[in-house]
């Protein structure tokens, strides 16, 4: 198995994420043993925001790190798990809610592809890039 | 997909729905509303420049008889928003002082004088009402975000605390009176750090109705959404803005909220802002008196309603008030078409403040309803998504911020006429 960056990486789709990541300065932290559970959104979650969104963050690593960190839980939750409880504290602080278990749902995304079992986590794949509020 | 909304406000709602403002879409409202964009951005580029330089140089001054008078290097302080070396430019134009502001400063409404004879004739920009909004935002706290939390922390005491003591180095008085009375020192720095939040609030704001007044101008903003779309676009554009707090003593920058916080203009500055003032604010004195002991004021500060979506502009509109400072500044830079407006109806020049303060209703509605869509962007759905539950959270969400005006202090039906001026 890969770590979870590695996994992210192999799998074309998030290179925003990983840019973000390593921009953010929390690529060591997400590389160590964790574990972590990850909610990965995907390059076109990132596009779909308005233009300059992204750029303001990555120019502020700290900011970045913090809406990142929303999309992070400690601890490797499966679906499963996730489903059945109504909110899961994220490393910001803030609350990440599951809104449905069918289709899955995360706040305001949905997970196209739950459950990527890797070596120091779980990875949840979601379409929208989600915001603590 | 849904059925049609309940609420008293169905109209407004399903405006909100396909994609309008809470502000009706008329060529006048749209007129109305970018041309005070414009003359409020002026006077906020004043704002924001004497915010940040009595947050990060005037300090603790306890004589501050001259933190209105702002030094040459912050009038020429570059906007991180306009300009050549701008990283996110928003306004086209230059990053220093916008030039009608200067001119204004010079000449005030009456003759070119020396500064300080400007500011006891009181010909100049109203300061105060900048820090009444300040105080708003300082002494209503808990708007969400965790910049005031951060301001109760061990860490926070530690920085205040080495802020004090640097500023005072070779004043034995006041480091006397600081070791007496620490906690009202540190009150002090804490309504500066709201100085600062507010000023660095305002710097994207200023270049951001520039932009809109000159996009207005070429024919590039057609109509209120289109309006209320490029706010939300640039709400969400500089979201990730570091909100912190530095001082400036001597050669020292002492960091009392550090940008690695991680603390962001939309989380710890625009939403408590919109909310203290807005929504809130407190009730001022005027010809206008609260009896809290009937019950006038309510007794929950989140129930507050003496902002400018609740304001009755008329007898709001007296000397001292701060909305009436506002309008009193933004009086200096209407564009002309706005002055032609006013002297086509009302009572031409005699009630132009009311007229004014009314289009600046108008205008703070279609910047609530941008606020209301970025957030419904941000933590629900699309307006076309296909599921038919997600349309009923945001028709919820929709309903749920309208209900903030089914009080009858609320101006929102007034705004749906025309002929409310």
């Amino acid at each position: 198995m890969a770590s979870i960056l590695n996994t992210a990486a192999e799998a074309g789709c998030f290179k925003t994420l990983l840019a973000a990541v390593a921009a953010a300065g929390l690529s060591e932290a997400l590389e160590g043993q964790g574990p972590f559970t990850v909610f990965a959104p995907v390059d076109d979650a990132f596009a779909a925001l308005p233009a300059g969104t992204v750029q303001t963050l990555v120019d502020n690593p700290p900011q970045l790190a913090r809406i990142l960190k929303y999309h992070v839980l400690a601890g490797t939750y499966l679906k499963a798990q996730l489903v059945s409880q109504s909110d899961w504290p994220s490393l910001e602080g803030a609350p990440i809610p599951i809104r449905r278990s069918e289709p899955f749902e995360v706040k305001n995304a949905t997970v196209v592809n739950a459950d990527i079992v890797c070596d120091n986590g779980v990875v949840h794949v979601i379409d929208r890039v989600i915001l603590p509020g | 997909m849904i059925p049609p909304s309940t609420h008293k406000y169905a109209d407004v709602i399903h405006r909100l729905e396909a994609g309008g403002s809470m502000l009706p879409d008329t060529p006048e409202n749209l007129e109305q509303i970018i041309g005070i964009y414009k003359a409020y951005a002026v006077p906020m580029d004043f704002y924001w420049r004497d915010l940040l330089y009595i947050a990060e140089r005037v300090f603790l001054n306890p004589l501050p008889a001259f933190k209105y008078f702002i030094p040459k290097e912050y009038m020429d302080l570059a906007n991180s928003y306009s300009g050549d070396n701008s990283k996110l430019r928003i306004w086209r134009g230059g990053e220093k002082a916008h030039p009608e502001l200067v001119a204004f400063m010079k000449h005030g409404e009456t003759i070119s004088m020396p500064k300080i004879l400007h500011h006891l004739w009181h010909d100049r920009i109203n300061m105060e009402f900048a820090e009444a909004c300040m105080q708003a935002m300082f002494w209503h706290q808990d708007m969400g975000g965790r910049f005031n939390d951060y301001l109760e922390s061990k860490e926070y005491l530690a920085n205040a605390d080495r802020a004090i003591k640097a500023y005072f180095k070779g004043n034995p008085l006041m480091l006397l009176l600081y070791k007496l009375f620490p906690e009202m020192f540190i009150e002090q720095v804490r309504q500066l750090s709201y100085y600062s939040n507010l000023g660095l609030f305002w710097e994207v704001m200023a270049p951001v109705f520039f932009e809109m007044s000159d996009l207005y101008n070429e024919g590039g903003i057609k109509s209120v959404p289109e309006a209320m779309d490029f706010l939300v676009n640039g709400i969400f554009a500089v979201a990730g803005r570091p909100i912190y707090h530095h001082v400036y003593i001597g050669n020292e920058c002492i960091e009392i909220i550090p940008k690695s916080k991680g603390f962001t203009w939309l989380y710890e500055a625009a939403l408590p802002y919109v909310e203290a003032v807005f929504y809130r604010t407190s009730p001022f004195r005027g010809t206008k008196s609260y009896n809290a002991q009937a019950n006038q004021v309510p007794a929950d500060q989140a129930d507050f309603h003496y902002g400018i979506l609740y304001a009755d502009v008329y007898p709001v509109g007296s000397a001292g008030i701060p909305p009436t400072l506002l309008m009193q500044d933004m009086l200096h830079f209407l564009p002309a078409y706005l002055e032609a407006t006013y002297q086509n109806h009302g009572r031409g020049d005699e009630d132009k403040l009311i007229q004014l303060g009314i289009t600046f209703q108008r205008s703070m509605y279609n910047v609530t309803s941008a606020v209301i869509q970025a957030l419904r962007c941000a933590l629900l759905y699309p307006l076309n998504d296909p599921d038919p539950e997600h349309l009923l959270a945001n028709r919820r969400f929709f309903e749920a911020q309208m209900d903030r005006f089914l009080r009858p202090e609320a101006r929102l039906s007034d705004i749906q006429q025309q002929n409310y001026r």
